[in-house]
């Protein structure tokens, strides 16, 4: 817990912090508290002390004329430092008292108002390009060349996305695959969702060839028209597994990225029911999941858009949203940004229900990209920020193979890599951080070294 | 499928035909199908080698957030 620390050292010390001419830093105030991890980037700042105006007003009262004094005897200096969170309440209780700490109080993050739905975009799809660092991705020659990255959505409109792109495309036609009763072609199905999908994976990986899976479209009585049964998306997995099983082992690669879920726990059998999916690692879909990474496949799945400040409307778990295999150990489970760095009000916050440390790591969301939706509207929702990962994840695998990088390894590399936000090291608002080019380049470079 | 039935004791009517048959983990002989609920109930008081009746929630798209 970030903590703000009130002391009042001797008045030479108070006077030299409140002197603007001179440079007062946090170990001049203080060698060390204990428990108490000083920042010392933060610049002590001096406190006046509120004196009642009236000689006889009460010295203990806050609700009188006040004035307030910066006299070296009464100022006091604020530090800032963190303290574990398991000791929150005893450093609170201790600290006071001694080595001139008056007070100790709660630091909390202040924000801006997060970007929610029904928000303009934020930025464009070439902001995105620039902080994924595409060109230096490129000049790697990490351009998803060779790579298959399946999209598992509501299909591709393959003409628009080129359009919106402004270049050319590649569907792989023969390893694409429809559930059964879906008329269309892959890359061929209308500009939904999933086109915004495949727009956004696009954009860090130019040259990855696409399967088209909408197994979001499967008609069933009763379903609306863009969404499915798990049991499509267990048939998509058993595809996707001869897809990865048919290429050479040296070679394997293939992203798969999932920017759907469940959002309410009406369909499902409950927790702790043996036929329960989202806390129950057992669950088929569960296991073909598991299956398919351990046999060499990138799995994403988008963390969900039933975050605490503006969840979407359809949410319905009473707490921990991010369920089923939105939670598997074994796939990168992404939370969304917008470009300035901020969480998206609506990215789904952990602990996920199949693993505690849930999301993974954050994307970007929430900008102008495909216009799927309509010209004003912005490529957003979890939706977004998780083909924007699989996309580098693809633009990655360009030059490293799953047989010289496992999914795990790609996974580690990633969480190691990201940008910390929010909390220092993980948090369940942002996970590991925002997904860092600079830092991933540098390490592929350490790992090729070592290996050279 | 017509070996799974035969297995299982279900006729065609008690399952997806059009979803079929879907190998779940290939290296372990797994192999999953879509049932009617009563076929699930019958398998389950028959005691036939199988696991489930799994839960097969509705899916959704993560956005655009309503």
């Amino acid at each position: 817990m970030r903590v703000l620390i009130q002391l009042r050292p001797s008045p030479d010390l108070v006077a030299a912090v409140a002197d603007p001419t001179m440079v007062a830093t946090t170990s001049d105030v203080s060698d060390g508290l204990p428990g108490v991890v000083l920042d010392h980037s933060f610049t002590p700042v001096a406190v006046p002390r509120p004196v009642p105006a009236s000689p006889s007003g009460d010295p203990l009262s806050l609700n009188q004329p006040l004035v307030y004094s910066m006299a070296p005897d009464d100022a006091s200096v604020v530090l800032r430092g963190e303290v574990s969170d398991d000791e929150v309440n005893i450093r609170m209780s201790l600290l006071p008292g001694r080595r001139d700490v008056v007070a100790v109080y709660a630091d909390p993050v202040i924000e801006t108002s997060l970007t929610c739905g029904g928000n303009p975009p934020v930025g464009d799809w070439h902001d995105v390009e620039r902080l994924l660092r595409v060109s230096e991705l490129l000049a790697e020659g990490l351009d998803g060349s060779g790579v298959t990255l399946a999209v598992t959505d509501t299909g591709i409109n393959a003409a628009h996305v080129a359009r919106r792109l402004g270049r050319g495309m590649t569907i792989d036609q023969d390893r694409s695959w429809t559930p059964s009763g879906v008329a269309g072609s892959p890359g061929e199905f209308a500009v939904d969702h999933g086109s915004m999908c495949a727009f956004d994976a696009l954009i860090a990986a130019p040259q990855a060839s696409l399967i088209d899976i909408p197994v979001l479209l499967s008609e069933r009585p009763g379903g609306s028209a863009l969404d499915g049964l798990l049991s499509d998306a267990v048939a998509a997995f058993a595809h996707l597994r001869t897809v990865l099983d048919a290429q050479p082992a040296a070679t394997r690669s293939l992203v798969v990225t999932n920017s759907w879920g469940s959002f309410s726990p009406r369909w499902d059998f409950a927790p702790g029911h043996p036929g329960n999916y989202s806390d129950n690692p057992a669950h088929p879909f569960n296991l073909i999941v598991g299956s398919l990474a351990e046999a060499g496949a990138d799995l994403l799945f988008a963390a969900g858009n039933c975050g605490r400040d503006c969840p979407d409307g359809r949410c319905a778990y009473p707490d921990r949203p991010i369920s089923g295999a939105n939670s598997h150990p074994k796939v990168l489970s992404v939370g969304g940004v917008d470009i300035t760095g901020e969480r998206v009000g609506y990215s789904s916050q952990g602990p996920g229900r199949l693993t505690e440390r849930k999301p993974d790591i954050c994307a970007y969301t929430h900008f102008a990209g495909s216009r799927a939706f309509g010209e004003e509207s912005p490529d957003s929702g979890t939706s977004a920020a998780c083909p924007v990962a699989a996309g580098l994840v693809a633009a990655i695998r360009t030059q490293w193979p799953a047989a010289r990088l496992s999914p795990g390894q790609l996974r580690t590399l990633l969480r190691r890599s990201a940008d910390d936000r929010g909390e220092l090291g993980y948090d369940y608002d942002y996970g590991y951080g925002i997904v860092d080019v600079a830092g991933i380049i540098g390490a592929l470079r350490s790992r090729a070294d070592r290996a050279a | 499928m017509d070996l799974a039935l035969r297995k299982l004791g279900l006729t065609k009517q008690d399952v997806d035909l059009g979803y079929g048959l879907i190998p779940l983990d290939p290296d372990k002989g797994s192999y999953g199908m879509r049932v009617t609920p009563e076929a699930a109930a019958k398998l389950a008081a028959e005691g036939h080698d199988f696991e489930g009746p799994w839960s097969d929630p509705r899916i959704e798209p993560f956005g655009p957030p309503r």
